[in-house]
């Protein structure tokens, strides 16, 4: 087995750093953990989940996809470089965050591939670690994850009882990491891991609940759960998984650019049309495509859930709407 | 063409023509400005695309030209919301963007040899003018046409040329119609809602495909009009208007369920529709 201590685990975020790469991770900042560009090992924070998660590192918060100029009358449209987006490591992620990218490849990049995103991904190491500061909020159990799934992550890191991690490479890219900082690792039977924090919600039937919500696409239970939803959209913001957007210019007609920019299904004008018909005309109707949308129609697509259970919806929601007491619900439920 | 692999990236197109359709609804002729792109070009009946306005962003709609009609293409909007707002104040000469084409289309090698009957409501009429336009340039192709179109008053009734052509052309059926309430005193039209004058003109479901498009409410009680008049949902064709933004499958607007109108459709059958879970 490969060990990599605390302090050499440091060391590679700053030998990465002084090799220009764009090194992202877990870092306080104030007095909240985010995932944010590290500019030496010691920033690295790996005692609290961060915020937000790290999907925004593959697909930012808002993006440009293009600029546009009028030169001497005639309009022109410039590409983004996307060659200059960095090399990039992402480094302490758990795997509700390390295994959203691996959920995500497979919509951006289906038939029409969005370029953006998968230059990023190409671009990109997963160093992901077991997660052993789980809260009551995560249920990545729950949606078949575990706090040490390898899933996503290009090497992985098992916290160990005398702070040191075991390391595993689960792909090329993270065996070429070690392979390149070799001096760091080290062979050895390494200690016992860190035990991971118990989950409240233990796994459910995703077969089973997919089953319901493919059944019940009318019942009582959705205005019951969602008449409270607010439709602030943090639910969304705040999900490694959801990757709803849209797309508007900012400048003048003249000289601007266009961009892509997050946006949720809980807006009440997210599919308003022209005319003033909405199909999703109520709070409830919203809601229940978020949960379609994750439990059923990804899995429909692409056979994915797209859920990590990392539970961030759960502490951010404002009126206390919580999805793993509803997949519970729905997971119990006889008919 | 544009070499990129940005697939947000638009073409540009110079406005060759702007008609007036009604008030609020106004037709783009669009050229594209590379010539490659202008050749190259190529769509079916049904497909859409992303019209951009520069410094506002894009909308969604139809290529309501005939594939048949080369060297352009036709779009046709009413102005409602900040971008199509903005494409209205553009000028001919004035440039816009356009991604696409996107989606399904009609199976319109699948109709040879049959009659048609197109069922529009309002500002639906441009999703099947492509269709009408496309089979009326291959008019040996086909039986009887039958057009059924209606709107809200007289005024609202667009390509009123072109139905002008169709009401003179003696290969063409125009049933026109208005909402009571809605004819001014020489229409020469029906009065009546569009799935009450459809029972009325009652065309026969032998060998033929009816093609519907119009708001929800029109669509949901044309089809029972279908059934009774013995069409079966695999011979009704319609098209999706959802609300879009990318057009590609990804920003999540569009779907019905799991059906995501902009990669499955826009173009689905009766029968598809039905099966789709219950949100339009």
């Amino acid at each position: 087995m490969q060990i990599i201590t605390e302090q050499n685990l440091r060391n590679l975020i700053d030998l990465l750093v002084k090799e220009a790469k764009l090194v992202v991770g877990p870092k306080l900042s104030g007095s909240v953990v985010l995932y944010e560009p590290l500019t030496a090992g010691t920033e690295l924070t790996l005692d609290a989940l961060p915020r937000r998660s790290s999907k925004e590192l593959f697909f930012p918060v808002c993006e440009d996809i293009l600029s546009y100029k009028r030169e001497g009358g005639a309009m022109k449209v410039t590409d983004v470089d996307r060659s200059k987006f960095p090399e990039t490591v992402l480094i302490g992620a758990p795997p509700c965050d390390a295994g959203s990218p691996s959920i995500l490849d497979a919509v951006m990049s289906w038939d029409y591939k969005d370029e953006f995103y998968l230059e990023r991904r190409r671009k990109s190491t997963i160093v992901g670690i077991a997660c052993t500061k789980g809260d009551d909020a995560c249920f990545c159990r729950a949606v078949g994850l575990s706090p040490d799934a390898e899933n996503g992550s290009d090497l992985f890191l098992t916290p160990l009882k005398d702070g040191s991690y075991a390391c595993n490479a689960v792909t090329e890219k993270g065996q070429a990491l070690v392979a390149a900082h070799k001096n760091l690792f080290a062979e050895g039977a390494g200690a016992e891991p860190v035990p991971f924090v118990d989950q409240a919600v233990q796994k459910l039937d995703l077969v089973k609940i997919k089953k319901w919500l493919e059944e019940h696409f009318e019942d009582p239970l959705w205005e019951r759960i969602a008449d409270i939803c607010v439709g602030c959209g943090a639910c969304a913001f705040i999900c490694p998984a959801c990757h709803c957007f849209d797309i508007n210019d900012e400048g003048s007609t003249d000289d601007g650019v266009r961009r892509k920019h997050w946006d949720a299904c809980g807006f009440a004008k997210f599919t308003n049309h022209a005319s003033g018909h909405n199909p999703r005309d109520v709070q409830n109707k919203r809601y229940r495509n978020r949960i379609m949308h994750k439990f059923k129609y990804y899995d429909d697509k692409f056979g994915k859930t797209l859920c990590t259970g990392c539970g961030r919806c759960i502490r951010a929601c404002p009126v206390g709407i919580d999805i793993a007491e509803i997949l519970e619900t729905i997971n119990a439920k006889q008919d | 063409m544009c070499q990129s692999n940005n697939i947000y990236l638009p073409n540009l197109a110079t406005i060759e023509a702007i008609v007036d359709e009604t008030p609020d609804v106004r037709t783009l002729r669009l050229v594209f400005q590379d010539e490659e792109v202008r050749e190259k070009f190529a769509f079916r009946a049904g497909q859409f695309a992303e019209y951009s306005s520069f410094g506002f962003g894009e909308s969604t709609f139809c290529i309501a030209s005939a594939p048949t009609r080369k060297g352009y293409i036709e779009c046709c909007f009413r102005s409602v919301g900040r971008v199509t707002e903005s494409l209205r104040r553009l000028e001919v000469g004035d440039t816009v963007g356009v991604r696409g084409p996107y989606g399904n289309s009609f199976p319109i090698e699948q109709f040879y040899g049959k009659s048609l009957v197109f069922i529009a409501g309002g500002i639906a009429l441009p999703p099947l003018r492509t269709v009408i336009w496309n089979c009326l340039d291959l008019r040996d192709k086909f039986k009887d046409i039958t057009i059924v179109y209606g709107a809200r008053s007289e005024a609202d009734l667009v390509y009123k040329h072109e139905l002008k052509e169709w009401q003179e052309r003696d290969d063409v059926r125009l049933v026109k119609c208005v909402d009571p309430g809605g004819a001014g005193p020489d229409f020469d039209g029906k009065v009546g809602f569009v799935p009450t004058v459809l029972e009325e003109t009652a065309p026969s479901s032998e060998n033929t495909i009816a093609l519907v498009c119009g708001p929800p409410i029109m669509i949901k009680f044309t089809l029972p009009v279908l059934e009774r008049l013995g069409f079966s949902d695999d011979n009704i064709y319609t098209t999706l208007e959802n609300r879009m933004k990318c057009g590609v499958g990804k920003c999540g607007r569009c779907n019905v369920g799991n059906v995501y109108v902009c990669k499955d459709g826009p173009v689905f059958t009766a029968r598809e529709v039905k099966a789709m879970s219950q949100e339009f």
